[in-house]
């Protein structure tokens, strides 16, 4: 049963009996001993009153009966809807491995990884809070315990590790304080213009990517060049469709201004782009049937360029574009089920998972959370490493250093793949 | 059958994972789709045709087969590799490959790139029959039939070619068919799909704590009725005896009533409270199960609804990760942010973390009183939890440790009350505890079992405690989802490049996107989980994974030779020559060497 099914189960469970029914049935009860209360008070006299005890006792078991029964029937519902769900969730195969916790230990490090990831998704004031609440929590939580112990037990124990643990505990915690502050500024910029991206003013982020260009040119990204020509269609628009005041650094004329000013520096590069953008000033008037209309068609270019300067403005802060806790997370939810498998068969064998140097089954991502070339040697079947780097042969085919020296008899070698044959040290490390 | 004008016809493909609807599409439309290839040459209609698919209900628009009167070279739509599509572009870029492209034999012909196809965003293709006249066929047959799409239900739609040379230009020579199909490629398609009950492994505590809530809501429910109707019905029957033995006055009767009534009100407010307590559970598992269900809706991880849902999961996991944490005004304010206050439980928490700060402040009322109230005492005995035990016990080390120079009365009485009862299940605890009267604090610290009793550290060691009992007590998972969802997704990330000691050989994306060339940077690269990442497996891989046509330039690094020669083109460098990607050396083509990775 799957959780589409578990839906109406739930619409059930929503409209079945509750509390509220209870609550009523003790209206009815507090009225039954409010009236009693009333007739004892008001008739006053020993014969009513007993009278009246006596022939409220049943009402009021009765009424209590009412009132369990309204309890069992939520119960009851209750206890439906529970199966249901762990039916429903019977099809998970497997338990959540729990048993052992690789990053119990890292707390700071989750911790500026948190910080970091609020940071940059711009959600400031609740970086604020947390690094607020995080940080003398990381602090003080070794301390206690040292001001808490009694000076006869400090004595005892030997110095270092004391010691050890508050700057274990403090440089971290340190680390979030430090970068938090300039990472914050940094994406508070970021945000900012991408702000004015948003409202059409596209002068900051030119301004950034102009700052940047050398770092900018030598990722080979024409970020600061896609910007001057957005701007160029921008002003080209003219007032109708920009919205900008109609002065002569508006419209065409002022589009072509802006292209004599600008495009300079980039004749060399873009130069065909460039071309195409001047000649069109010539179909001004009936741009849409002109051969440079596709050009014009700015109606997505903002999201677009508000897009690739995320990306530019993280790569250059050594960060990826999309935030690594997100594909982290949205990756261990993919791989999870294959690390449910291996753990529920393993746990009769009692070795940790975490162990070993690689993970002793595959993990299927998509292609789009595969961020590095791997290199499966071909005759080990073993991904190389830095200490066992790929290799390729004069030939063309690629080993791992270690399948190629097992390979190899004395300095000579015959490629596994193709009849060549060849001397060892021909063969060359590839970085891939 | 399709005819030309609105959406004619509107196929049901099944395809392995994903259900597609194509659509047929009118050729009157403006603006008009247009195809300009590499070579300067361009295709409007009626020359260029094409079929549009549209996936999912976003209505992102894939082309998967086009067809031009006219082709310089045999070309084939290369049936692997992937054609990434921004969601918001109006344009993308398919690789051509001449050939037939097939895994064993790269094809040696170069690679073209079709350019600036133009869709307009009214999203209106012409519609043309598929089965274009075969060459020297008279031109009638076009419009016979559209129905090659339901004869080729998966996008694989490669036949061969016809013998085209002995045709003139610029009749119909050949016929090449586009498939785009999604973002990715065919081989990808088994572990892009979701499997959404597993994928759902994270979310069974989200689901399965309203559900415990509500029936510890229900059992301290009945508990109050019970305590409190029992006592009206004993009451009551007490009273109506004494009252015919007239052996009790009118006065005391009214009294006796006055105090049911207060007693049953109480019943009644208590009982509002839960009822409260019951809708607003209620609303949270609506809440969640309607949230996990719109997963249902979503087929594979690139379909842009899951980004959505993937986010607010990790949302989710933050917010349990601060709540066990103890940030909980971080908790609330990210919650409050990302308007997801009915998925997550703030109010429990911070229950939890209230009693553990006491607890870890040298107070064991509160937990006591956790422990104790409404029937949490029978649940936590039928788990066969110690963990009242172990308060008792600390509160009694606490008297022995004030009392030091004086009677020991207190913690005696304390000892026989609480302790003493519980010889036979915890034999060793009340052994030591009778031992340690005789230990002073200062004597202990030289003798194992007392040093510890007296430890400041048993207080850390009680709030572990009660949170372990407190989340078992509720089946929450005893670690943070965050911790599980983290050291899976960082193995499965993680390569041997990652914490390479080459920093230059990481970054590299063998997945190559059009859009831009500039490589985005690995997320466990990244500064922020660098570190976090040096200690767990990396991911086992039984596959190489590079990008297309590697170039081994004369440095030792090798790059695909698409990105290399756009990188070119951008970086304005003249014709046959290339420039690294990373260290910016410029070589002349002619030094490239081709490596074959098996």
């Amino acid at each position: 049963m799957s959780l589409l099914e578990l839906q109406k189960e739930l619409k059930k469970f929503n409209q079945a009996s509750k509390l509220t029914a209870a609550v009523q049935d003790v209206d009815q009860l507090i009225e039954f001993l409010v009236n009693a209360r009333d007739e004892v008070a008001s008739a006053n006299d020993p014969h009513t009153t007993s009278l009246t005890l006596t022939k409220l006792q049943n009402p009021v078991s009765a009424q209590l009966d009412a009132i369990n029964s309204d309890l069992g029937k939520v119960h009851k519902s209750q206890n439906a809807f529970h199966k249901a769900l762990s039916r429903s969730l019977k099809e998970t195969k497997g338990t959540l491995p729990t048993d052992h916790d690789p990053m119990a230990s890292q707390t700071a490090l989750i911790n500026r990884a948190i910080a970091m990831h609020l940071l940059r998704e711009g959600q400031f004031g609740v970086a604020s809070t947390f690094i607020g609440e995080a940080q003398p929590q990381s602090e003080t939580s070794p301390s206690p315990e040292e001001t808490r112990r009694p000076p006869s037990i400090t004595i005892s124990r030997p110095d270092t590790p004391p010691d050890a643990m508050i700057t274990d505990a403090d440089i971290p915690s340190d680390l979030t304080a430090f970068q938090s502050q300039a990472l914050q500024e940094k994406f508070a910029g970021m945000y900012s213009i991408l702000t004015s991206l948003k409202q059409r003013d596209l002068y900051p982020a030119i301004g950034w990517a102009r700052e940047n260009s050398t770092e900018l040119e030598a990722r080979g990204s024409n970020l600061e060049f896609e910007l001057c020509k957005l701007q160029f269609i921008w002003l080209f628009k003219g007032p109708q469709v920009n919205g900008l005041p109609a002065t002569e650094k508006n419209g065409v004329e002022g589009a072509l201004k802006y292209g004599q000013e600008n495009f300079k520096r980039f004749q060399d590069r873009h130069l065909r782009e460039i071309q195409k953008l001047s000649c069109a000033i010539v179909f001004s008037p009936n741009l849409a049937d002109s051969p440079y209309c596709h050009i014009f068609d700015i109606s997505l270019a903002f999201e677009e360029v508000a897009s690739s300067f995320t990306r530019e403005f993280c790569s250059l802060l050594g960060l990826s574009a999309e935030s690594p806790l997100y594909v982290a997370v949205t990756a261990g939810a993919l791989a999870l089920p294959n690390l449910v498998k291996y753990t529920s068969i393993n746990r009769a064998k009692n070795t940790e998972w975490t162990t070993q140097n690689e993970l002793a089954f595959e993990t299927p991502l998509p292609k789009s959370m595969l961020y590095h070339s791997i290199f499966v040697c071909p005759v080990s079947r073993g991904q190389t490493t830095d200490a066992n780097p790929p290799i390729i042969l004069p030939c063309g085919h690629v080993l791992a250093r270690e399948s190629l020296q097992k390979l190899a008899k004395g300095i000579r070698y015959k490629c596994p793949y193709c009849p060549s044959e060849g001397v060892v040290k021909d063969a060359k490390e590839i970085i891939l | 059958m399709a005819k030309t004008g609105d959406r004619a016809q509107v196929a049901q493909i099944a395809s392995s994972s994903q259900s597609w609807r194509a659509a047929f599409l009118s050729s009157n439309c403006t603006p008009q789709p247009r195809l300009e290839t590499d070579l300067g040459v361009t295709y409007e209609p009626p020359d260029f045709v094409g079929l549009i698919l549209l996936a999912g209900e976003d209505d992102v628009m894939y082309i998967i087969q086009g067809h031009t009167p006219e082709c310089t070279h045999e070309w084939e739509w290369e049936r692997t590799g992937s054609y990434p599509v921004h969601p918001a572009a109006d344009w993308l870029e398919v690789p051509v490959r001449g050939g037939s492209p097939s895994k064993s034999h790269p094809p040696a012909h170069p690679t073209y790139i079709l350019k600036s196809f133009q869709w307009g965003h009214s999203a209106v293709m012409p519609l043309h029959p598929l089965n274009l006249p075969k060459p020297g066929q008279p031109e009638h047959s076009q419009g016979s039939n559209s129905n090659s799409i339901t004869r080729h239900p998966t996008p694989c739609l490669c036949r061969p070619n016809p013998p085209t040379p002995k045709l003139p230009k610029p009749i119909l020579q050949q016929r090449f068919e586009l498939q785009i199909h999604q973002i990715l490629t065919m081989g990808d398609h088994e572990s892009s799909k979701l499997d959404h009950e597993n994928h759902l492994l994270l979310d069974q505590p989200l689901l399965q704590l309203p559900v415990e809530l509500l029936r510890k809501n229900l059992r301290s429910a009945r508990f109050e009725v019970e305590k409190d109707g029992s006592f009206v019905k004993e009451t009551l029957k007490k009273t109506a005896t004494d009252s015919v033995n007239g052996r009790i006055s009118q006065q005391d009767v009214l009294k006796t009533l006055d105090s049911m009534i207060t007693r049953v009100k109480g019943v009644k407010r208590k009982l509002t409270a839960f009822s409260e307590e019951e809708n607003r559970l209620h609303r949270h598992e609506e809440a969640r199960v309607k949230h996990l269900t719109e997963l249902y809706g979503m087929y594979s991880v690139d379909d842009v609804k899951y980004e959505g849902w993937s986010r607010t999961r990790l949302d989710r996991l933050l917010t349990d990760y601060l709540l066990r944490q103890g940030y909980v005004n971080s908790a609330r304010a990210l919650a409050k942010e990302r308007g997801i206050e009915l998925l997550v439980d703030v109010d429990i928490f911070e229950q939890m973390n209230r009693i553990r700060q006491c607890l870890l402040s040298g107070s064991v009322q509160e937990a006591l009183a956790w422990c104790t109230a409404g029937d949490t005492k029978k649940e936590l005995r039928k788990m066969g939890s110690n963990l009242e035990f172990m308060l008792r016990y600390q509160q009694y080390i606490e008297l022995v440790r004030k009392s030091v120079h004086t009677q020991p009365s207190e913690a005696l009485a304390h000892a026989r009350k609480h302790l003493w009862p519980y010889r036979e299940t915890y034999p060793k605890e009340v052994f030591h505890a009778c031992g340690l009267l005789s230990m002073l604090p200062e004597h202990a610290a030289r003798i194992e079992p007392y040093r510890e009793l007296y430890s400041p550290a048993r207080w850390q060691m009680l709030a572990d405690l009660f949170t372990t009992t407190h989340h078992s007590l509720l089946s929450l998972p005893s670690i943070p989802l965050l911790h599980i969802a983290l050291s899976s997704g960082l193995s499965a990330l993680k390569t041997p490049a990652c914490h390479s000691i080459h920093p230059n050989s990481a970054a590299a994306p063998s997945h190559h996107t059009s859009l831009s060339l500039a490589t985005s940077v690995c997320p466990i690269c990244s500064t922020e989980l660098n570190e976090l990442a040096r200690n767990v497996p990396h991911a086992l891989h039984s596959k190489s994974h590079v990008e297309p046509d590697l170039l081994l330039l004369p440095n030792g690094r090798a790059y695909g030779k698409a990105r290399l020669e756009e990188y070119a083109k951008k970086a304005g460098l003249p014709d046959g020559m290339v420039k690294d990607l990373r260290t910016g050396e410029v070589y002349n083509v002619q030094l490239l060497k081709k490596v074959y990775i098996s």
